[in-house]
């Protein structure tokens, strides 16, 4: 990368720490440190929601999910503005009005204590893990493209997080969110002016061309539980998957407690389900320009370079000779998308893209070829996906704004990796140290731990990155790992809103989803993972009103009131 | 940048009000604008 890339990339992570630390005045109280003493407007509380969602994986793996798969997977996101709407009007007036710290506080002012601790285990589990991964997706992929050890991208990434986020608490986590935020959408919107400027064929035959792939079919009405992304897995799975992110993940709830009042903590969600599928959208159709840019200027047979050079390494002679098969059939294929997008009659045109989706299912057999030497050699999955749109930055934007690019990548997995670590410090010292180890510890104590316990979150993490790195759709990973516990912690929420449950119900309820869920997961892999949701939360409402309904009705003990 | 002092609990139930309508209306636009890149160009 040229000089003057790494020069904006520099300049972005001390303007961030530097920013951070000076964000830190007044987080000299645990309200301060974890709630930013519930100060903040609704617009910089929105901002931070939508930052800490757009991950990384959001940055690199979605345009490559575009590119490769088209614009389907926007589907997911359907559930999200009615989740919103949902929350603003049941558990958010709950958990702001109740003046809790974590959401898990709440649960056990409404149940009892063990039901509190195990949805908080849960968290710290699923979470502590899943900030790994938001790590490891830029590490692995930063590594690869500038040759450098995913040790130091994974501290490139994580170290300056850490010292923010230590520092200044919520409130350097919220401010850099929002300045994280304009960056992450000017570096997309810049690829998108370079697209347009750049692609060889006007707008409507680029749209053609991705047509003629597959790549528009935003909409798959089947009601096929096999189908990972379809209209209704989106609207009904996503509604439950978004209703327990936002409403009960702690790395959600603990930005709109920063905000004001109730109502500027709704405006805050709302602001998420204004722009969440217009700007997943916009990602994936980046992605899809991508695809339609590179049928005309030939992209790297394999875009990961390290792979790439290990290929060249130890197979040298078999990897030309597919390479030079590889430049024969991409020129073929050129001129058959540019026949499709050319064609004027429609008989013209329906021969011309039947030549064309051949020459493109030649074009991917010789990629699946690569791929398959790629994973031989290395031992590693070969799935590049997630450097698609990193090859093309650094190859086709201008000087300085392809570093642009890299500081949002980097902006945007920090955004989320901030947001979590402050969460589960949160969690670790509510929940837990302050509930069971030292209950009546003074501020300056629990704010002192506070730090010590975000810096070991951070550490965590960035272990974890460093394992993490050979999982696959890293997208996926994510996405799985929450959808193991998220729909059965939603069914504990639910049950919490309605007045006859009880802790019991409440605490055997969850026991019960997230082993159903564990059931279908290895019993019937074939149901596609937003569905899980649906069934954790299911199931833990149905068990827990019918625990609900036999035996006495408990109050919570001396030992389980905080 | 600063904060400005909080709005009063009417004009922040009014403000939501309005924003809420501002989603749907959004999400209207944003289906549509997918729907019509199927129909147009889909395959």
């Amino acid at each position: 990368m040229h000089w003057l890339n790494w020069v904006v990339v520099g300049v972005y992570l001390v303007y961030v720490v530097v920013d951070g630390i000076r964000k830190s005045k007044g987080t000299d109280s645990l309200a301060g440190f974890f709630v930013a003493n519930r100060s903040l407007s609704w617009w910089v509380v929105g901002l931070s929601v939508m930052a800490t969602q757009l991950s990384a994986i959001t940055m690199i793996g979605t345009p490559g999910q575009g590119a490769t798969d088209g614009i389907r997977f926007v589907q997911f996101y359907f559930g999200l503005p009615i989740a919103m709407v949902i929350l603003g009007v049941t558990l958010v007036p709950f958990l702001h009005g109740s003046g809790v710290y974590t959401a898990y506080e709440y649960l056990e002012r409404r149940f009892d204590a063990k039901t509190r601790s195990l949805t908080a285990f849960l968290f710290l589990l699923s979470r502590g893990m899943a900030a790994g991964t938001i790590i490891a997706a830029p590490g692995v992929v930063l590594s690869a493209i500038f040759g450098i050890p995913l040790s130091w991208a994974v501290a490139l990434i994580g170290v300056p997080t850490v010292i923010y986020t230590m520092v200044g608490g919520v409130q350097a986590v919220a401010w850099a969110d929002v300045k994280q935020m304009f960056l992450i959408v000017f570096a997309l919107l810049a690829i998108v002016v370079v697209l347009i400027v750049k692609m060889p064929v006007n707008p409507d035959d680029a749209l053609r061309i991705a047509g003629a792939t597959g790549r528009l079919e935003t909409f798959d009405f089947s009601f096929d539980l096999t189908e990972t992304y379809t209209f209704w897995s989106g609207i009904i799975g996503g509604t439950f998957l978004m209703l327990s992110y936002f409403g009960t993940d702690q790395s959600q709830v603990q930005r709109y407690l920063t905000s004001r009042s109730i109502d500027e903590a709704r405006s805050s969600l709302l602001m998420s389900a204004y722009w969440k599928i217009p700007l997943q959208a916009l990602v994936l159709l980046v992605g899809i320009g991508i695809f339609v840019y590179y049928q005309f200027v030939r992209p790297p047979l394999l875009y990961n370079p390290a792979h790439e050079q290990a290929v060249v390494d130890t197979r040298g002679a078999e990897y030309s000779a597919l390479q030079e098969r590889y430049e024969e059939m991409f020129s073929l294929r050129s001129d058959a998308a540019l026949a499709t997008a050319n064609a004027e009659a429609d008989t013209e045109s329906a021969a011309g893209m039947e030549t064309f989706l051949e020459r493109e299912a030649d074009i991917q057999g010789i990629r699946a070829e690569a791929l398959t030497m790629a994973e031989e050699v290395t031992g590693e999955s070969s799935r590049d996906v997630n450097y698609i749109i990193p090859r093309f930055a650094l190859s086709e934007l201008p000087i300085g704004l392809a570093g642009l690019f890299i500081a949002g990548v980097i902006a945007a997995a920090m955004s989320s990796i901030s947001s979590e670590l402050n969460s589960l410090a949160t969690t670790s010292i509510i929940d837990f140290y302050r509930r069971w180890a030292r209950p009546e510890g003074t501020d300056e104590h629990y704010l002192l731990v506070s730090k010590g316990a975000t810096a070991f979150w951070g550490l965590f993490a960035c272990i974890v990155a460093t394992y993490a790195a050979t999982l696959g759709s890293l997208i996926e990973v994510v996405n799985r790992f929450g959808s193991f516990f998220y729909g059965s912690i939603l069914g504990v929420f639910l049950l919490a809103m309605i007045p006859w449950a009880k802790g019991r119900g409440a605490f055997y309820g969850l026991i019960a989803g997230m082993s159903f869920v564990g059931f279908v997961n290895f019993r019937m892999p074939e149901i596609a993972f937003l569905w899980h949701n649906v069934i954790g939360a299911v199931t833990v409402v149905v068990v827990g009103l019918v625990l609900s309904g036999f035996g006495p009705r408990n109050a919570p003990s001396a030992s389980d009131t905080a | 940048m600063s904060e400005t002092p909080p709005p009063s609990k009417s004009e922040a139930r009014a403000k939501f009000r309005r924003t809420l309508v501002q989603v749907l209306v959004v999400q209207a636009v944003a289906l549509a604008v997918l729907a019509f890149l199927q129909i147009r160009y889909g395959s």
